[in-house]
């Protein structure tokens, strides 16, 4: 399910991220989260003990569910983490 | 790791929510030198967050537009010489006795002594758990409503919203504003409790109003509200791809026999929101139970004073109240503070006091008319997790439960919940309703989890030398072993 970026509302400068290998656009001031919603990744971050698949949930930086391992510093909170040019994120799932 | 000395400022204020902002701009008027900290990376907090998209231009849906614009408005008075505002920075700690907060922001790791401190932290929301609740595509309605505004995305297609309150309806109208389809509206009080609500509310027209607009706008669009019902299964593989409905019984319990089946990509749970008590908790501020809320909140007086000398709370962490609360709180708490300093505030604290209280009034009995029943609990069958950090079940839970582990710092070592990432903010209030329904004590007998320090995962190697030189304090006591290693 590709999340959908709403009509009419402008965006910040086009910016390309790579995730897990593969390029993916991005606009500047986004989350890290919200890209990998537009582009239709929502299964984030694999659970530790069960493998479960895990996404976006609170949305505000207190679940850690959304959590990837960005520019190689894990459990990073892609809902309150911003995308930047060049910006590699691996995902766990 | 040597010692270093802390930062300096009058009034710290954590928190840039309604509250924070509120106080932050009264007293620096007042001429108080005031340092208003935040996690995120622009004030705001979750009610009035702002697009992060542009600077300008943005066509939001009316629904979304004029919170934006209330916001901006707050928001613009922290263009103040006397308010340093610092975004990014995390305050993980606070020792009480020298009203030192602990930070960790974009220039690493400080500590910061005041001489007053005002929490304005806000809350959280309220989530039950059921049948693949973990599944990626359920969201909190509140995280859906920040994707819309601060983000300007649709995070689906195909949305159910379940739970309790106005949020629900709410979400519902921004969502469906943005171009989402709903597939229905399933909130836990049955059609009568609803009504009985809007009476309760006579005379508040502009709460009553809001709640009609909302209404019509939802019958417009033919957006079904299934009172009386519950979320019962999300359904889906690796994410959402339906959900299972139904309808409960007077405790909230599901009937059997009584499932629907609903094709949707997103669900939406709301069950009101907690009271973020963190760091009054660490600072040791004295708490009480509020039963329009279900939970444990920050006690304080009139003045907004906690029981630690010099420290206040405003907001939602003195029990939820919504964004109108936590306006005039801030004003309350930021006034008398500055008074306390020897300032003359521009303001009259009597009559905030008394605008307060009437605030407070609303939303208690809005609080009363939504609670979570005890029923629920019977979705989380003994193999969904209730942790959802440390994957415990509701089984291992109810186990420990028959062998007499009924507090929730006596699960937390025996069964590891709470012990993840999210440090128990979302299974705390889950496991007090299990606990509740499995041993038929009370909600208030129930203590919540102890807050710890870092109130939030914090690099060690940058929280390291942190520690400030106020004489007896050291490494240990501050970190323990409750850090996240880099590496």
């Amino acid at each position: 399910m590709k999340a959908q970026r709403i009509n009419g509302i402008e965006r910040g400068e086009p910016i390309t991220i790579t995730v897990n290998g593969k390029e993916i656009q991005a606009y500047a001031g986004e989350s890290i989260a919200a890209a990998l919603l537009a582009a239709g990744q929502r299964n984030i971050h694999q659970s530790v003990k069960g493998g479960a698949p895990r996404g976006y949930f609170c949305g505000m930086g207190m679940c850690f569910d959304c959590v990837a391992t960005v520019d190689g510093i894990p459990n990073v909170r892609t809902c309150v983490t911003q995308v930047h040019p060049g910006c590699i994120v691996e995902t766990s799932s | 790791m040597t010692p270093q000395k802390p930062d300096t400022t009058e009034i710290a204020i954590v928190g840039a929510g309604p509250a924070g902002v509120a106080a932050a701009v009264i007293a620096a008027r007042a001429g108080a030198a005031v340092t208003l900290l935040d996690e995120n990376t622009n004030a705001g907090g979750q009610y009035y967050k702002q697009p992060t998209l542009t600077e300008s231009g943005h066509k939001y849906p009316n629904s979304l537009a004029s919170n934006i614009q209330q916001g901006r408005e707050l928001l613009a008075g922290l263009n103040h010489p006397g308010i340093d505002l610092q975004c990014d920075t995390l305050v993980w700690n606070v020792s009480p006795e020298e009203l030192v907060l602990y930070l960790c922001g974009p220039t690493g790791a400080r500590a910061l002594q005041a001489k007053r401190i005002i929490f304005s932290a806000g809350a959280y929301e309220r989530v039950m758990p059921f049948p693949g609740w973990t599944l990626p595509g359920v969201i909190m309605a509140g995280g859906a409503q920040l994707m819309l505004k601060a983000q300007g995305l649709l995070p689906g297609r195909r949305f159910l919203l379940a739970g309790t309150g106005p949020l629900l309806q709410l979400a519902a109208v921004q969502l469906l504003e943005a171009g989402a389809d709903i597939a229905a509206i399933v909130e836990l009080q049955p059609r009568a409790e609803f009504l009985r609500t809007a009476s309760k509310l006579w005379g508040h027209w502009d709460k009553l109003g809001q709640g009609i607009a909302n209404q019509k706008k939802l019958l417009q669009a033919k957006v079904p509200i299934k009172y009386g019902h519950t979320i019962a299964r999300a359904l889906g593989e690796n994410e959402v791809s339906g959900a299972v409905i139904m309808k409960v019984d007077g405790d909230g319990r599901p009937i059997p026999g009584s499932e629907t089946t609903l094709e949707v990509d997103s669900i939406c749970l709301n069950y009101g929101f907690i009271p973020a008590t963190e760091l009054p908790g660490i600072a040791g501020c004295a708490q009480y139970f509020d039963y329009n809320f279900g939970a444990y909140a920050t006690k304080t007086n009139e003045n907004l004073e906690t029981s630690v000398a010099g420290i206040f709370a405003a907001g939602e962490t003195c029990g939820i109240g919504g964004a109108d609360v936590a306006l005039l709180e801030g004003q309350l708490a930021g006034a008398v503070a500055a008074r306390q300093l020897g300032l003359d505030p521009d303001t009259d604290e009597a009559t905030l006091c008394q605008k307060q209280l009437q605030a407070r009034t609303v939303a208690a009995s809005l609080g009363k008319m939504f609670p979570v029943k005890p029923g629920l609990c019977a979705l989380a069958t003994d193999g969904v997790p209730v942790c959802r950090c440390e994957e415990i079940s509701a089984g291992e839970v109810r186990a420990a439960i028959r062998m007499g582990v009924v507090q929730l710092n006596q699960l937390k070592p025996w069964t590891r919940v709470g012990m993840g990432r999210c440090q128990g903010r979302i299974c705390g209030e889950i496991l007090r309703q299990i606990v509740a329904h499995e041993t038929g004590l009370a909600l208030q007998e129930i203590q919540p989890f102890t807050a710890r320090a870092p109130v939030k995962p914090v690099l060690l190697e940058e929280v390291g030398g942190a520690v400030a030189d106020t004489g007896e304090l050291t490494w240990e006591d501050h970190v323990g072993g409750y850090g996240v290693a880099r590496t």
